[in-house]
């Protein structure tokens, strides 16, 4: 096939692919009335790196990663096609790669080979010797997580906020020449951006700053080294890179043909050297075909060839010193993040709650990929990333914060969504009787005791059929001497589930009144203080939302 | 009953006048209006046989609802043709309708078609729920119940609520949604329901306005009966219809089991607030004397707190 339409094949490919994604994002977020579906974790699915963690780390192997062997078959054939074609990432990184080249001229200097590009082998290593460990980080830098992560807590808030704040200072500003209103035209619009993009509630998220700059960073690298993260970080593209080493699909530049104009070398994007005739180096190569469209000679072109004979390519030098350097350093790394009260267990962080159905902490960790799935289908915007809350192991990873939101008691999309098992997908009966956290009052805010009013906000929203939040009258002696009766909120300890609506809403907006820990929380018994079974207390047990009777009989229910 | 000044007058007679010329139901009025003039509220109770069937329980809400509705004279009463009409249930809860934390959304969809046929050009259904607002409207069945009936159904905007003038007593600033009040008739249609509030033991008509407003509502219950009679003055109701179709003795307002619900297969329809509240708070056990808000609302002039001194119509339905 003619090279000009391989590369615009290659990007329909990129297109398509890009699309998928944002739209499986989109889905995640705004089909909140139905379980969230195992493709939305198609991407994650399909990253051998994931599966590698997981069954490192976690020594388990969720049924549906093994779909990602296809990626590794796939690249054992093709080479890092993956890298050129599919990766999503690697396509924002491939536009603005393309800006850059059209801000400036392209030279070979820009598509030459650097040292430099064997540090994303190092990483990986260093990652894969964490994992052998139980810590993965692997997360942090994986792509989609990278790109998933930053998409949820950044890149679509930001849009959003964008939309809805600059269509309303138009609406209230309503600036006009005569009797044309510009809020005529941004108000159908917006109206439609809201009934049909924009579905779900406003987000915001700690750290989203940080996330956003990251992700800018990541992006503006693109002018300093086209594909700067493809070429000397991504975890994933060196992973794929091992196994590209001996890929059928070859590149051969003609020794004799060639006339050492180095132009294939310039719109290199993955610097794998195609202007060195014998020197191409498979294990960068994203197989884009920029280089066969470039070269006037005709003397650069892609084939298959024999799965037993060796390419004649370029070799990668990996440094054996630096190999061992950087799986100490992997050593090193799990250590420090282990040196910690937390990590060690001895005390449990207060404000650490984990999404219901998340395991116990350790193996938490071990699974979590930081991706922010999680976070993109909760519903009340609840499920936060951690930044120093778990650790420097559990950088990004979800946690809840009540004051931002609460777990909804008819919800139970984390589990559904979580595409590792880091969190449990938990029926929502037994979610409804996972302990997350533990309610208790502030006497020195909270109306009802410390300034004699009555209140009851927390109360009223507590979603338990039995309230787990029950009042007692008391009466109180104001300041001018007379007495008042006050209806007082209490915790019914063996009935709260911590999901941390009391503290959501209640009046105090900067610090609550009523605030839920994660003491108390099924996963660790050693985090639960409180014993069970005492008199005069509800002790019920689990508490079942319909009471003793089907509500339908068996019958067809008709809301569904 | 109260009629405070002289545009009131205007109005109920240009109306009576209207709903004369205009109601399909003018004969069957004729008997109905026997009282003096117009109806006040009605209150339609099921005596038929027992409904245990999810769908003989929507077939019994839509017909005490449009029996409650016509024996007040009928939609056309109310609805002009041409106007925009919000629907304001309590949607506060990401519960079932079994549940009864949320409006029978039968009912809602009943009062939706009544209001198309009287000649609205729009029907838009609402509330700022306390759980999040697309799993509340999804779950309560209002949402599609309402889409089926062609209404529009709005997820408040949270940018927009505006600051506006309660001049109340204790309410004097507060954030309300302007779509709403924009409306030219809001109908209030809340379920009834138990609540733990030492000043307002139930919920139903005049607390269903606190889904009207934006803000720290949550601080409204130092003080709540001021605060509902101050938002009920500012929203000046015409039209309410208490949703009793199912109502939740405990656990409120958000229940959540079905040992709390209720079943009271009644549906009343008013034009005084007070009067509707009275009648809830009766339904679940309360003597109205005895509630707070009922008591200042009547105190205010805001209705009637002993409803059965107004014209009353009280109808078996089967």
């Amino acid at each position: 096939m003619n090279a000009k339409w391989m590369q615009w094949l290659r990007r329909i490919v990129q297109g398509a692919v890009l699309l998928l994604f944002l739209l499986l994002f989109w889905e995640a977020q705004t089909s909140l009335s139905e379980d969230p579906k195992r493709s939305l974790q198609l991407f994650f699915l399909l990253d051998p790196l994931v599966l590698i963690a997981t069954w490192l780390a976690a020594h388990a192997v969720p049924a549906l990663l093994l779909f990602s062997l296809i990626t590794l078959g796939a690249t054992a054939i093709l080479g890092r096609v993956f890298c050129g074609w599919v990766c999503p990432l690697g396509t924002v990184h491939n536009m603005a790669s393309w800006l850059r080249r059209k801000a400036g001229r392209a030279t070979a200097k820009l598509g030459a080979w650097s040292g430099w590009q064997r540090a994303k082998y190092y990483l990986l290593a260093g990652l894969i010797v964490m994992a052998v460990f139980g810590a993965s980080w692997i997360g942090v830098f994986d792509p989609f997580s990278m790109l998933y992560r930053s998409m949820v807590t950044a890149l679509y808030p930001a849009t959003q906020y964008a939309v809805e704040d600059g269509a309303t200072a138009i609406y209230v500003g309503d600036p006009h020449v005569g009797p044309l209103h510009l809020k005529d035209a941004t108000e159908p619009a917006y109206k439609f951006l809201r009934s049909h993009v924009f579905l779900a509630d406003r987000t915001a998220f700690l750290s989203g700053s940080v996330l956003f700059f990251i992700f800018v960073v990541a992006v503006a690298l693109n002018f300093v080294r086209p594909r700067f993260w493809c070429r000397y970080i991504c975890p994933l593209g060196a992973l794929l890179g091992l196994f590209a080493r001996r890929a059928l699909l070859r590149l051969t530049n003609e020794p004799h043909i060639c006339t050492n104009c180095t132009r294939c070398a310039a719109v290199c994007p993955a610097a794998a050297q195609p202007q060195k005739p014998g020197e191409w180096l498979p294990t960068e190569c994203f197989g884009c075909w920029n280089c066969v469209h470039v070269c006037e000679a005709q003397s650069v072109s892609f084939g298959f060839g024999s799965p037993f004979r060796r390419a004649s390519a370029g070799k990668l030098d990996i440094s054996k010193r630096a190999l061992l350097a950087s799986m100490a350093g992997g050593i090193g790394g799990m250590l420090m993040f282990r040196l910690t009260p937390h990590a060690q267990a001895k005390t449990f962080n207060p404000a650490l709650i984990r999404p219901p159905g998340a395991l116990k902490e350790r193996e938490f960790l071990a699974r979590c990929i930081q991706c922010g799935l999680c976070m993109n289908v909760c519903p009340t915007n609840a499920l936060q990333p951690t930044f120093a809350e778990a650790g420097i192991e559990g950088l990004w990873t979800p946690r809840l914060v009540p004051r931002i939101g609460y777990c909804e008691y008819e919800c139970n999309r984390c589990g559904q969504a979580c595409p590792t098992g880091a969190i449990e997908p938990l029926s929502l009966d037994a979610k409804k009787k996972t302990v997350i956290g533990l309610a208790s009052f502030d006497t020195t805010r909270c109306l009802p005791y410390a300034y004699g009013q009555n209140c009851i906000v927390c109360e009223e929203h507590c979603p338990l059929p039995k309230k787990a939040i029950y009042t007692v009258d008391t009466e109180v002696t104001l300041r001018d001497g007379s007495t008042r009766t006050i209806r007082q909120p209490r915790v019914d300890a063996s009935v709260c589930i911590g999901c941390g609506i009391c503290e959501n809403v209640c009046p105090f907006e900067d610090r609550p009144a009523i605030r839920v820990t994660s003491a108390n929380e099924t996963r660790h018994l050693d985090n639960q203080p409180i014993l069970q079974g005492l008199e005069g207390f509800d002790l019920g047990g689990p508490q079942d939302v319909y009471g003793a009777t089907d509500p339908y009989g068996g019958a067809a229910d008709p809301y569904k | 009953m109260g009629m405070h000044t002289r545009r009131d007058f205007l109005r109920r007679a240009a109306l009576a006048g209207g709903a004369m010329a205009l109601s399909p139901f003018r004969a069957g009025s004729a008997q109905e209006t026997k009282k003096s003039g117009l109806i006040d509220m009605t209150i339609a109770r099921w005596t038929g046989e027992e409904a245990s069937e999810p769908e003989q329980i929507k077939a019994l809400a839509e017909r005490l609802t449009e029996k409650a509705i016509n024996a007040l004279g009928g939609m056309n009463r109310f609805v002009s043709t041409g106007d925009v009409v919000w629907i304001k249930p309590n949607i506060g809860w990401n519960r079932r309708p079994e549940q009864a934390a949320d409006t029978n959304p039968d009912v809602v969809a009943t009062l939706i078609r009544l209001c198309y046929n009287a000649g609205a050009k729009k029907v838009k259904v609402g509330d700022n729920p306390c759980n999040p607002a697309k799993l509340a409207y999804a779950n309560s069945g209002i949402e599609a119940a309402a889409k089926a009936m062609d209404a529009e159904v709005v997820v408040l905007d949270a940018n927009r609520f505006r600051e506006m003038s309660i001049g109340g007593e204790r309410l004097k600033q507060w954030p309300v949604y302007p779509e709403i009040v924009e409306s030219d008739l809001v109908i209030n249609v809340p379920v009834v329901k138990h609540h733990n509030l030492l000043k307002a033991p139930f919920t139903a008509c005049m607390k269903n306005y606190m889904g009207v407003a934006g803000g720290e509502r949550g601080k409204w219950h130092a003080d709540i009966p001021p605060c509902l009679c101050d938002i009920t003055a500012f929203m000046k109701p015409r039209l309410c219809v208490l949703d009793a179709v199912r109502i939740l003795t405990g656990n409120g307002p958000s229940g959540g089991s079905l040992a709390d619900v209720k079943r009271m297969d009644t549906v009343a329809a008013g034009t005084d607030i007070v009067a509707l509240d009275a009648l809830a708070g009766e339904l679940l056990g309360l003597d109205p004397k005895t509630l707070p808000t009922v008591r200042e609302g009547h105190e205010r002039g805001l209705g009637e707190m002993n409803y059965r001194k107004l014209a009353l119509d009280e109808l078996s339905v089967a």
